[in-house]
C-alpha cells in the first residue's frame, strides 16, 4: 500500500513538473509526453533556440501538439512527418533559413543563404545524388538541442568543430565508400592552427576546419583558391607571395600556392618544416642543389639560424647581468624589436628576395647589436660599480684606521 | 688666543664663542660619561640605529629629486632612478638596504636595553619613546614598500592593509583612510608617500628628540651590579672616547651598506597592475614576517572571534605588555624579573623563528 502511494506520488510529481515546464516552452503536449519518456527530446529541446524563439515540434515534425493522446496528435490530417530524412532534414530547416521575410523578423543579422550554400557543398552534391551518409543541419547542429553558433556547448562553435567535422571525416569505417583521407583530424590536432585553437583557445586567432573549407558550402578549395583562403588571414604573406616570381611559376606546375610548401591540415612552425633533413629542405622538394633557389634557401637558413643564435647570446648576457642586479630594460626592448622584426622576416620570406630580406636582417642585427651593447655596456658598470666600491672601501678602511690610532691615542679613562 | 686673520679656525671659533655657550657645551660633553664593562658593546646601537636614519634621510631626499609618486609615473621614476640617473642605482640601494639595517639596528637595541633591564625607573619614559620610534618606523617601512608601484609591493600592501582591516571597529576605517577607498589602487599610492615622506619624518623627528632629551638627561644606563659594587663603576668620557669609538663602528657600519648594495642591489620586478591576480609566494619585508606567519597559524576561529582578529588580538596584548614592562619589572622581585627575563628570551626565540619559517615559506 505505501509503495503504491509513494509511485502514485512520484508519477504526479513528474507529471506536474513536466507541466511546469511544458508550460514555459512550445511544444505543447508532444513535450509533455517527450518528457517522461526516456529518449533525450524534452530535456534537449530545453536549451533549443529554437524553442525559446517560441517554435513549436510541430514547425518541423507537423502533426497536432494540442492533443492529449499520441494518436490523436499524430493522425492523419495533421501533416505529422516523424522522424525526418536527411533530404527533408534539409529542405526543413532551410524552409525557414532561406526566407528572407521569416528571418528578417525574427534573427535580421542572420544570413539567409545557408541553403543555397549547401547545395554547392560537397555534402549538398550527394545527397542530391541519393547519399543519406552526407552531412546535413542536424549533423552538425544537434537535432533538438540547437544552440547559437557562439555557445561554448554548441558543436560547431569555434573550438568544437574540428571534432565535430572528425567526427564523420575521421572515422575510417564511416567513410570507406568516399574515396578521401581520414586523417585530417589527428594531422589538425597537431599542427600550429589545431594548438593555438585547442590548446590556446585562441578562438578569434586560430582556423576550424570551416575558416578554411566553408560552413555551409563545405568542400576542398581548388588550386587557385588556396592563396585566397591562407590569405585571409596571414594578407601579408600572400601579396609577397603573388608578387614573388615564385607565384607564376607554381601556377605553370599547378603547384597549389601556400599548400605546396605548408602543407594541408598538419602544417607545423615553419623552423621545424623549414630545417627538415637539410637547411632549406622545403625548397629543396623543388630546387636542385647549386640552383638558384637552392642558394636563396641556404641564404634563408643560415641567416635565420644565425639570428637564433644571436637571441641566444644576447639572453644569456643580459640575464647574467641582470642577475647580478644591472638594470637592462633597454637591452630587453631592443630584444623585442629584434624579435618582432624576425617575425616580420618570415613573412617577408614570401617575397623570395634576397635584397628585402638583408634589408630586414640588417634592422634586426641592428637591434641586437643595440642590446649587446646594453649588455656590455651593464657588464663594464658593474665593474666599475666594483672598482668603485673597493675604492671607497680602501678608503672607509683607512679612515676607520685613522679613528683606531686615536682611540688608541687617546688618554686612558679611570 | 690670537683672532688673527692667519689662525682662521681658531677666528671662527673665538667669534662663536663670543656669541653661544660653546664653553658649557664643551664642558659638558667632557664630563658626560658612558659606562663600560661587560655590555658595553650593545650601546653603540642606538647611535648606528641614529646614523643609518641620518643615511636615510639624506638618501631620501635625493630619490625625491626624481620620483614621482602617482600610480602612473611612479614605478617609471624609480626605473629612471635606477638606470639613468647618476649613481641613482646606488642610492636607492643604500637607502633600501640602510632601511633594514636601521631597523635591524632598532631590534638590538630595544632586546639590549631589554636584557640590560634599562627601562626601569628612572628610564620608563626613555623605554616608552623607544617604542613609538619602533612603531614609527615600521610605519616607514610599510609606507615606503610600495613607493617602486612593482608586483610585490603591491599586494603585500593589499595583505598588509587588510590585517589592519581585521582590527574590530576602528580597523575598517583605518584601511579606508590608508587605501583611499575599499581596495588598494592608484589613489593609495599618494596617501603612502605622503605618509612616507610627511607624516612619519614630523613624527619621528619628535620622539628623537625625546628619546634623545631623556637619554641626556638621566645618563645613560650602569649595569646593576654597580650598585652593591661601587667600586666595580669604570666610564669613560662621552666625548671623545665614546664618540671615536661610534664613529668608528659608523664607519663599518657604512661600509656594510656600502657592500650591500653595490652586490645585492634593490630590485625592481615588474610593474603593479591592479587588475592582475596576485602572484604566488607574495610576503611582507622581514620584519612583518613573523607577525604575518604567526596570523598564518591562526585556527579559522576562536570563540566569537575570527582566527586573525584573535591573532591580532594576541599581538596587540603582548605589545601593550611589553610596553609596561618597566611597571612590570621594577626590580623589587627577582622572580618577577626571572619571570620578564625569561619571557623576554623566549619572544625573541618566538620571532626568530617565525620569521625563518616566513622565509622559508
Amino acid at each position: 500500500m505505501t509503495k503504491l502511494l509513494t509511485m502514485a506520488l512520484v508519477t504526479l510529481g513528474m507529471a506536474l513538473a513536466s507541466g511546469a515546464l511544458a508550460d514555459d516552452l512550445p511544444g505543447g503536449k508532444c513535450l509533455e509526453c517527450h518528457l517522461t519518456v526516456d529518449d533525450g527530446v524534452g530535456e534537449l529541446w530545453e536549451d533549443d533556440i529554437h524553442a525559446r524563439a517560441g517554435i513549436g515540434c510541430d514547425a518541423c515534425h507537423g502533426g497536432d501538439s494540442m492533443q492529449d493522446h499520441s494518436d490523436l496528435a499524430k493522425r492523419s490530417g495533421t501533416g505529422y512527418q516523424g522522424e525526418l530524412s536527411a533530404r527533408e532534414i534539409v529542405s526543413s530547416c532551410g524552409g525557414c533559413h532561406s526566407d528572407v521575410e521569416y528571418m528578417k523578423e525574427r534573427k535580421p543579422l542572420l544570413p539567409v543563404d545557408q541553403l543555397e550554400k549547401y547545395w554547392t557543398s560537397e555534402h549538398g552534391k550527394l545527397l542530391v545524388k541519393g547519399e543519406t551518409r552526407v552531412a546535413q543541419c542536424v549533423s552538425c547542429h544537434g537535432a533538438h538541442g540547437v544552440r547559437e553558433v557562439n555557445d561554448a556547448k554548441s558543436p560547431v562553435y569555434a573550438t568544437n568543430v574540428p571534432a565535430t567535422c572528425g567526427g564523420c571525416h575521421g572515422d575510417a569505417e564511416y567513410m570507406s565508400d568516399f574515396d578521401i583521407k581520414t586523417d585530417q583530424y589527428d594531422e589538425y590536432v597537431q599542427s600550429v592552427h589545431g594548438k593555438a585553437l585547442l590548446e590556446k583557445n585562441d578562438v578569434r586567432g586560430a582556423p576550424a576546419c570551416n575558416d578554411c573549407h566553408g560552413n555551409h558550402g563545405a568542400a576542398p578549395p581548388s588550386i587557385d583558391a588556396i592563396t585566397n583562403i591562407c590569405g585571409t588571414c596571414h594578407s601579408y604573406n600572400a601579396e609577397l607571395f603573388l608578387g614573388s616570381p615564385l607565384a607564376p611559376a607554381f601556377k605553370e606546375k599547378s603547384l597549389a600556392d601556400c599548400v605546396a610548401c605548408h602543407g594541408k591540415h598538419l602544417i607545423r612552425h615553419v623552423a621545424e618544416e623549414w630545417e627538415g633533413e637539410k637547411p632549406g629542405s622545403t625548397c629543396r622538394k623543388c630546387h636542385e642543389e647549386g640552383e638558384e633557389g637552392s642558394d636563396l634557401a641556404l641564404y634563408f637558413t643560415e641567416t635565420f639560424g644565425s639570428v637564433r643564435l644571436a637571441f641566444d647570446d644576447i639572453e644569456q648576457l643580459l640575464g647574467e647581468v641582470e642577475v647580478k642586479g644591472m638594470d637592462v630594460t633597454e637591452g630587453e626592448d631592443y630584444v623585442e624589436a629584434a624579435r618582432q622584426g624576425l617575425m616580420q622576416a618570415r613573412t617577408l620570406m614570401h617575397a623570395f628576395s634576397k635584397p628585402v630580406m638583408e634589408e630586414k636582417v640588417s634592422e634586426i642585427s641592428a637591434n641586437q647589436a643595440a642590446a649587446l651593447e646594453v649588455g656590455y655596456a651593464a657588464l663594464q658598470g658593474l665593474k666599475d660599480r666594483r672598482r668603485g666600491l673597493a675604492i671607497s672601501t680602501l678608503l672607509l678602511l683607512l679612515l676607520t684606521l685613522g679613528v683606531a690610532i686615536k682611540i688608541r691615542t687617546l688618554p686612558p679613562f679611570d | 688666543m690670537s683672532t688673527s686673520p692667519e689662525n682662521p679656525d681658531r677666528a671662527l671659533l673665538a667669534w662663536a664663542k663670543d656669541r653661544y655657550p660653546i664653553g658649557k657645551f664643551a664642558e659638558w660633553a667632557k664630563h658626560k660619561t658612558v659606562p663600560v664593562g661587560r655590555g658595553a658593546f650593545w650601546y653603540y646601537f642606538g647611535g648606528i640605529s641614529l646614523f643609518l636614519f641620518l643615511i636615510q634621510v639624506g638618501t631620501g631626499i635625493l630619490l625625491m629629486f626624481y620620483y614621482k609618486g602617482s600610480a602612473d609615473t611612479a614605478f617609471e621614476s624609480v626605473r629612471f632612478i635606477s638606470a639613468k640617473v647618476p649613481f641613482g642605482w646606488l642610492i636607492r640601494s643604500v637607502h633600501a638596504w640602510s632601511a633594514n639595517l636601521m631597523i635591524l639596528s632598532v631590534f638590538i637595541h630595544m632586546f639590549s636595553v631589554f636584557f640590560m633591564r634599562a627601562y626601569r625607573k628612572p628610564r620608563e619614559l626613555t623605554w616608552i619613546s623607544g617604542l613609538v620610534l619602533l612603531a614609527l618606523l615600521l610605519g616607514f617601512g610599510f609606507s615606503g614598500y610600495l613607493l617602486p608601484w612593482n608586483e610585490l609591493a603591491f599586494f603585500a600592501t593589499k595583505v598588509g592593509t587588510d590585517i589592519v582591516g581585521v582590527i574590530p571597529v576602528i580597523g575598517e576605517p583605518i584601511m579606508y583612510v590608508l587605501r583611499g577607498g575599499e581596495d588598494v589602487t592608484g589613489s593609495t599610492l599618494p596617501r603612502f608617500f605622503a605618509l612616507h615622506v610627511a607624516f612619519f619624518p614630523a613624527l619621528l623627528t619628535v620622539f628623537i628628540a625625546a628619546h634623545l632629551f631623556f637619554i641626556q638627561m638621566q645618563g645613560i644606563h650602569e649595569p646593576e651590579a654597580w650598585e652593591a659594587h661601587p667600586e666595580q663603576r669604570k666610564t669613560m668620557p662621552f666625548f671623545p672616547h665614546f664618540f671615536m669609538r661610534e664613529l668608528l663602528l659608523w664607519l663599518i657600519t657604512l661600509n656594510i651598506v656600502a657592500v650591500l648594495a653595490v652586490f645585492f642591489p634593490a630590485e625592481l620586478g615588474i610593474e603593479a597592475d591592479p587588475f592582475s591576480s596576485a602572484p604566488a609566494g607574495i610576503k611582507p619585508e622581514w620584519y612583518f614576517l613573523s607577525t604575518f606567519e604567526f596570523l598564518k597559524y591562526m585556527p579559522a576561529h576562536v570563540g566569537p572571534l575570527e582566527g586573525e582578529e584573535f591573532g591580532l588580538l594576541l599581538i596587540s596584548l603582548g605589545f601593550l605588555l611589553w610596553c609596561l614592562v618597566p611597571w612590570i619589572d621594577r626590580g623589587r622581585s627577582r622572580r618577577i624579573t626571572t619571570i620578564v627575563m625569561v619571557t623576554g628570551v623566549a619572544i625573541l626565540v618566538f620571532l626568530t623563528i617565525l620569521t625563518y619559517l616566513g622565509f622559508a615559506a
